[in-house]
């Protein structure tokens, strides 16, 4: 939805606003053009736009001020005091200031948007390096997040390539794998992938049984094996006790032959003596014999005698120790055997105990002598070694089973990942050419459309040089960087500023940032061009304000100011379009006042005014009427090519004027007038302008005597032909010309010259011969 | 407004769509992360391979 039109700007306190000052805009007028000479205020009134949409004052940029805050109010006042208030026709209002440093505006919905190019910018975009001029134009075709999203789909593109190479590697790896073993059994069945399918479906633990009973069988074997060793050393350690013990015997009976026939026993007594001594020591008498005689010392004499009993009571102590150190060994070695007995047991348990294979030898039942183990272990020794092998063989077999089957897992899944790799990477690769060529022509696409649409408006100022053939294009060995070119004398793709006038430029400057400008929410858009058009040269000049109108109204509001004198001077003769256009002057800035509007009225409606004032004053009325009616004439005979008096310097005269348009073509000269009948219905109404020309012929003096000089001539004509001369000037010149449309200019209908709109058809298209 | 890359992320999905590479449904639920740059690579595989399942489905 567009925005509402504008109906008043106020500006207070900004720049040049020392007093706030309002500059009312006409309804359904969607250009102002705000004429003013240098000093009156015309770029305040841009910087109060720019300050409301964009929170900025552009005209003082660039200038080495720095930060441009502090300027933006007017001298004697505080940036509090700035606003500026822009009011729409529905009623709706945004008012912007300044707080602290940042310009707020309220209420922030209805803010507009506002595009501002100045003189000094035109050719920012053209000049600027492809990169700053690319990031003037990115918002149109940044397209960073489908980039992104490009990336990862060339991303995964090259991952799964990769994990193809990576899957054929290891199918390839595989079927060796699986072709070696097949060669290693003997290439059985028809090929390696049926027989390892075949191999694979086997159950690897069917041998697990048989591999635990062997297991058990070579333990129960191994458990037996040191048994007649250790069964001989236990027999050798009995032999050995008995003999200690025999020898330990003699030696004690040897001993007490030598001490005493009864010495055992009177060592008894004296043992049992020294024991009572130490629990009564030093008694009384004799605890035998009840005698005190000797009782004293009696027990360092018992202690005397105890000691030469010692190597009988030694003897004696081994004797017993030997005796049973027999004992021990006689039961360790009957242990022994019991254990031995038992493990043969064991062993034979394993043995019968399952239903061996073939391949499996098996030794006869185990003995149950123990003296019989030593034989029968010797006969069986060798089988061990056969039995590890079957354990061995049926260990390998499952492991084999295991490794065939993750061989032939791992060929099949690569695959069907290769297969399914086969069908999806054509795919990406398309989905990624589709993406790429999108990307391309869509940005390719909005690049010719801004190009052609910079062409488009540059024929408009420049018709027919040939120069309208801009192109725009990215720069693909560089990101985001953007090159501009046109045609020069028959080169294209030239960078304008090595080939172009500076006036040229210009004016490509200005199409670039009108094309731009239009591109990006127009309708919503108040496009604030000021001065623009001093820059270029007067021959481009009326067809770049022909221009401007046509854009004009494809944004919200325009607001041009300029100081171009010709623009008003052509706006106060209606030579332009004045019916979309609002023309306002600015009066020359003060610092008491500060900015100030002038009513300009053109001069054919002033002559209007002067005609209707009671009584019209006949001199004021003759004078402007003169001069509108030389206007006329002027135009006629140019367009006519009439012949008229050569004489060097001084303009032409209506003398000069009014005899040059020949009897001929004043007989011709009709005007088709457009005009809204009673019913509101359009339809051309034909007037001649020959009874208008010649009753101005009759009645021109009246000009020369009213309104140029004093003439006591005057005194001897009525009043009524000087206002005459008005009426009929009037009537001509309305005739003519459309004070909304302009005069009659173009002749592309081969016919007729007409204005713009056709309002008025001005004929013959040439002077009759 | 449709930003530059919302409209090409629209354009590209529509055309996806017309040759049969993802699914009408896939497209809509693509297009606002492919227009934001939020696509992965594992985001682009799978609505290709569902187009290239339901395609294959007698």
């Amino acid at each position: 939805m567009s925005a509402a039109g504008l109906k008043k700007l106020t500006i207070e306190h900004l720049r040049g606003s020392v007093a706030p000052f309002a500059l009312p805009l006409e309804q359904g007028k969607k250009l102002t053009v705000v004429y003013g000479e240098n000093a009156s205020g015309k770029s305040t009134i841009c910087d109060a736009f720019e300050f409301l949409g964009k929170g900025r004052v552009g005209s003082l940029e660039n200038r080495g001020l720095g930060k441009t805050n502090k300027y933006w109010h007017s001298v004697g006042k505080k940036p509090t005091d700035v606003a500026v208030t822009l009011e729409n026709l529905d009623g709706s209002s945004c008012r912007a200031i300044i707080v602290k440093s940042d310009v707020v505006a309220n209420p922030a919905a209805f803010r507009p948007r506002v595009e501002v190019l100045r003189r000094s910018q035109i050719l920012a975009l053209v000049e600027a390096k492809p990169g700053d001029r690319y990031a003037a134009i990115s918002r149109f075709i940044d397209v960073s997040g489908v980039e992104t999203s490009e990336a990862a789909l060339r991303q995964l593109i090259r991952d799964l390539a990769g994990n193809g190479e990576v899957a054929l590697a290891r199918v390839r790896e595989n079927l060796d794998a699986i072709i070696q073993f097949w060669e290693a059994a003997g290439k059985p069945g028809t090929d390696p992938l049926s027989w390892a399918d075949t191999e694979s479906k086997r159950d690897p633990n069917a041998a697990d049984a048989e591999v635990a009973a062997l297991i058990r069988l070579q333990a129960a074997y191994s458990r037996l094996n040191d048994y007649p060793a250790r069964l001989k050393s236990a027999s050798d350690v009995v032999k050995r006790a008995k003999e200690a013990a025999t020898e330990a015997e003699q030696q004690a009976q040897q001993c007490v032959l030598t001490v005493a026939t009864d010495a055992g026993e009177v060592m008894g007594v004296l043992q049992a003596a020294r024991a009572y001594l130490h629990k009564h020591p030093s008694p009384a008498v004799c605890p035998l014999c009840e005698s005190a005689e000797r009782v004293e010392g009696l027990d360092q004499r018992i202690t005397q005698r105890l000691a030469s009993f010692s190597t009988l009571q030694m003897a004696q102590n081994r004797t017993k120790e030997t005796e049973a150190a027999v004992q021990r060994a006689e039961q360790q070695w009957e242990a022994l055997r019991d254990n031995a007995k038992n493990d043969a047991e064991g062993f034979e348990k394993a043995r019968a105990g399952f239903v061996w294979s073939a391949d499996i030898p098996m030794p006869a039942a185990t003995p149950q002598d123990t003296d019989s183990l030593e034989v029968w272990l010797t006969a069986s020794a060798h089988l061990t070694a056969k039995w590890k092998n079957a354990e061995t063989a049926r260990q390998d077999k499952k492991q084999f089973i295991g490794t065939l089957r993750r061989a032939l897992r791992t060929y099949m899944e690569n695959v069907q990942a290769q297969q399914e790799l086969d069908v999806l990477l054509p795919k990406l690769n398309r989905a990624l050419e589709i993406v790429e060529e999108e990307r391309r022509a869509f940005t390719d696409s909005i690049l010719a459309r801004i190009a052609g649409e910079v062409g488009r408006i540059y024929e408009l100022v420049h018709p027919g040089e040939g120069l309208n053939k801009i192109s725009l294009a990215l720069d693909p060995s560089k990101r985001a960087s953007l090159e501009i070119g046109a045609s020069f004398c028959g080169e294209t793709g030239a960078p304008p500023q090595a080939y172009f006038s500076d006036s040229h430029l210009d004016t490509f400057g200005l199409c670039v940032f009108l094309a731009l400008a239009a591109m990006d929410d127009p309708e919503n858009t108040i496009l604030v061009l000021d001065d623009v058009v001093a820059s270029v040269d007067e021959p481009h000049v009326e067809r770049l304000i022909e221009m401007l109108y046509a854009e004009a109204i494809e944004f919200r509001h325009c607001l041009i100011t300029t100081h171009y004198r010709p623009w008003k001077e052509k706006l106060r003769w209606g030579w332009l379009k004045n019916g979309q256009c609002q023309f306002v002057e600015l009066a020359k800035w003060t610092n008491q006042h500060g900015l100030t509007l002038i009513r300009s009225v053109p001069d054919v409606e002033r002559l209007r005014i002067l005609l209707a004032e009671t009584p019209p004053d006949p001199q004021l009325v003759c004078a402007k009427a003169g001069v509108i009616l030389e206007a006329a004439l002027d135009f006629l005979t140019q367009l006519y090519e009439c012949s008229v008096p050569r004489r060097p310097g001084g303009p032409y005269t209506l003398g000069d004027l009014l005899p040059s348009i020949a009897k001929k073509l004043r007989n011709a000269l009709q005007v088709e007038v457009l005009a809204r009948d009673a019913a509101g219905a359009l339809s051309y109404q034909t007037k001649s302008l020959t009874p208008i020309l010649d009753e101005l012929i009759r009645i021109a003096q009246a000009r020369n005597v009213f309104g140029c000089h004093f003439n006591a001539l005057s005194f001897e004509l009525l009043d009524s032909d000087a206002i005459g001369f008005g009426q009929k000037v009037l009537e001509l010149i309305e005739t003519l010309a459309d004070p909304d449309a302009g005069w009659p200019r173009n002749s592309k209908s081969g016919k007729y010259w007409a204005n713009s709109g056709e309002t008025r058809r001005l004929h013959p298209l040439q002077q009759p011969t | 407004m449709d930003t530059p890359s919302q409209a090409l992320a629209t354009r590209i999905t529509e055309r996806l769509v017309r040759e049969g590479l993802i699914t009408a449904e896939a497209a809509k639920r693509l297009q606002p992360k492919f227009a934001e740059g939020k696509l992965r690579p594992e985001d682009w595989r799978l609505p290709i391979e569902l187009a290239e399942k339901k395609e294959a489905k007698p």
